[in-house]
């Protein structure tokens, strides 16, 4: 497992550094945005720790390049601000989890191993409907390469409908597939997520099939795959 | 959310409207006052003269007629006048010659019956002169009269013809004129400052707008004041934008520094902690304990700067249902290896008065602890309780927390239970934000089995 660490303190670099490698990782470390924007774009990594307070470029700025250009290596943030507003902001950028400073190894160990785990899960390639665009190893979504702020309701609704993209699919089967089965829900409520999903992704995107329920094409004049 | 009702202000002792209205209806009824006494005075004089005109006539007449025979006894002429006549009619005439400074009676009219017609003081009848002054009759009534001094051909000593009338009539015809011209008066005068109270109150309308939107500015229902003021008050509300944007400035200057100072300490804490975590010994403990100390305290001075800040801020209107979608994106993420699902619904006009990132605070927080202790589930509802109120519930499908240890929740630093991650400040910062916000906050028995968080918080 390589994993690259962004931090520009020279003492929590080194301590870092060292738990990663007593826990058995390869370790590559870049010290500034920069260095970090380059190293995450050009080389495989199997996850990322992202200190947010960077030299020449911040942390944020660095992670909305990395998923512009599609790089969906699972990204930890430490930051020492830890308002709401600002985890918010992270997570919008395309983080895939937080850590607040001061904080201990362990616990950041323990964060990035759940972190490896979740994205070994979802190993399948991404899927591709004209200008949108959903990749399953990083849980996100983006349209012309604008990354889409999605719920995770909304993400399972948009990903069935993606992968069945040009078929019918009825509000049943969605009920079926996007709930588990211990849930009692009201198929109406589908209705409500297909109207969030279509403020976000464009209203044409998704067609509604009187009777029979929806479907998700590609725009007119958009090819199939983007 | 309707604001405490706002009336121009009551006529009040330092009004400018009751100044303004003082001044303006002070020197109107001054004005009147003096019309009023004037243009009785002008009637007066115009009457009188008149009056008296007629009465120096009568004199001329009586001069003109009296004869003088050769002892020097002087005679009246035949006058016509049925007036004078009749005993005491109000009409009267009389010769007389000046005696010792008195007048002593030579002719009278019949009217006069027997008794004299007082003259003037004595110094006034000088030779030629013509007399106008006011006496009394013989019924006491008030009398208007003319004395004229002339010589007579065969008399050696002045004579004086006297001519006096009844002057009730004309008084009476005075009064009247000025008690109507008063009266008229009263009403003009009343009239002028109605104008005056109506003239002040549209000229400081735009005065009042901007009270106004100053209060809908403090109570942050807006921004900056809006609307086009006249030329004398358009200064003045750019002064008041700008006063605005200048204590936004520094109160978020504040905020930036108050928030950088502590930041950069976090950063040696976290070595601090790392290095002493990797050795053991009692020094590894004594900078572990005091790194997280330290750390308390930061987060605490943090709080309290932040809280500090609002206080002085002017208060935004944040939209809950952007916000709960925020939180909810982010939590679904941080959770999602948990498969944890958040259901939220908020109308959505649905405003918090204050601060949006001090509701994705307390939201976040509670919404965080209730996603950490859940099955599966997550509920959020937002609802307007009132105008001026909004609340917030947030339940869980998890175990719940019995009623006799809701009350720890909230303290500092307390974990209900050390396994489950998180620093355990949580919920006392909600609590502490939410106090700050005037509103409340409740814990209960989710009807779905966890527990259940109600806040209450002012409404935009």
């Amino acid at each position: 497992m390589r994993i690259l660490l962004v931090e520009d303190d020279p003492d929590l670099s080194r301590q870092l550094k060292l738990a990663l490698a007593d826990a058995g990782y390869a370790v590559d470390h870049a010290a500034d945005g920069e260095e970090a924007h380059f190293l995450g774009d050009t080389e495989p990594y199997d996850a990322i720790v992202l200190d947010l307070g960077l030299p020449k470029l911040d942390g944020v700025s660095v992670l909305e390049k990395w998923r512009k250009a599609n790089v969906a290596t699972p990204v930890l943030i430490l930051t020492a601000r830890g308002a709401w507003s600002e985890k918010v902001a992270g997570f919008d950028a395309g983080a895939d989890d937080y850590l607040t400073k001061p904080f201990h190894t362990e616990e950041l160990l323990a964060r990035l191993r759940a972190l490896l785990r979740r994205a070994a899960g979802h190993a399948a390639p991404a899927l591709v409907c004209g200008a949108l665009r959903l990749d399953p190893r990083a849980a996100r979504a983006s349209v012309n390469g604008e990354p889409l702020r999605l719920t995770s309701l909304e993400y399972r609704l948009l990903h069935y409908l993606m992968m069945h993209q040009g078929r019918v699919i009825s509000r049943t089967e969605l009920v079926e597939h996007l709930y588990d089965q211990d849930f009692d829900r009201d198929s109406n409520t589908i209705e409500v997520f297909i109207g969030r999903l279509r403020k976000k992704i464009g209203a044409d995107r998704i067609e509604t099939v009187r009777g029979l329920g929806y479907r998700l094409a590609p725009l007119q004049g958009e090819t199939a795959e983007a | 959310m309707r604001s405490r009702r706002l009336r121009p202000p009551a006529i009040g002792s330092r009004s400018l409207v009751r100044r303004l209205i003082w001044l303006a209806s002070a020197w109107s009824l001054l004005v009147l006052a003096v019309t009023s006494v004037a243009v009785t005075a002008f009637f007066y004089a115009g009457v009188i003269s008149r009056f008296d005109q007629g009465l120096r006539e009568l004199a001329e007449g009586l001069f003109a007629g009296a004869s003088v025979d050769e002892t020097g006894a002087v005679s009246a002429p035949p006058l016509t006048d049925a007036r004078a006549l009749r005993v005491y009619s109000g009409r009267y005439w009389e010769i007389a010659e000046l005696r010792d400074g008195r007048l002593h009676a030579l002719e009278r009219s019949r009217s006069l019956w027997d008794s004299e017609l007082p003259g003037p003081a004595a110094d006034r009848l000088t030779l030629g002169a013509t007399v106008k002054y006011d006496t009394r009759g013989p019924l006491k009534e008030p009398l208007r009269a003319v004395a004229l001094v002339r010589s007579l051909p065969g008399r050696q000593a002045p004579v004086v013809f006297v001519t006096a009338e009844d002057r009730t009539p004309i008084d009476r015809d005075v009064r009247s004129f000025g008690l109507r011209a008063a009266g008229l008066l009263v009403l003009l005068g009343a009239g002028l400052v109605a104008m005056v109270i109506i003239q002040v109150r549209v000229g400081l309308k735009p005065l009042f707008d901007l009270r106004r939107e100053v209060v809908a500015v403090r109570q942050g229902r807006a921004e900056r004041v809006q609307r086009e003021y006249p030329t004398e008050l358009a200064p003045l509300a750019q002064e008041l934008n700008a006063l605005v944007a200048h204590n936004q400035e520094v109160v978020e200057r504040q905020r930036t520094h108050v928030g950088n100072l502590a930041h950069a300490l976090k950063t040696p804490l976290s070595v601090m902690l790392a290095e002493a975590g990797r050795h053991s010994g009692e020094l590894s403990e004594v900078v572990a304990r005091q790194a997280e100390a330290m750390r308390q305290q930061v987060e605490r001075h943090l709080r309290r700067a932040r809280a500090a800040a609002r206080s002085q801020g002017s208060r935004d209107r944040t939209l809950v249902e952007p916000a709960l979608e925020e939180l909810a994106r982010t939590l679904e993420r941080i959770f999602e290896i948990r498969g944890v699902m958040i259901d939220w619904t908020a109308p959505s006009d649905l405003a918090f008065q204050g601060e949006r990132q001090d509701l994705l605070e307390m939201v976040g927080n509670v919404m965080e602890n209730a996603c950490k202790w859940c099955r599966r589930e997550v509920w959020v509802e937002a609802e307007a309780v009132s105008d001026r109120r909004l609340r917030l519930t947030v339940e869980d499908d998890g175990p719940g927390l019995p009623a006799e240890r809701r009350g720890e929740a909230l303290e500092r630093g307390a974990r209900l239970d050390e396994s489950a991650p998180g620093s355990g400040l949580g919920l006392s910062i909600v609590d502490e934000l939410v106090r700050a916000y005037g509103g409340a906050m409740q814990f209960g028995e989710s009807a779905r089995g966890g527990l259940k968080v109600e806040i209450e918080l002012p409404r935009a």
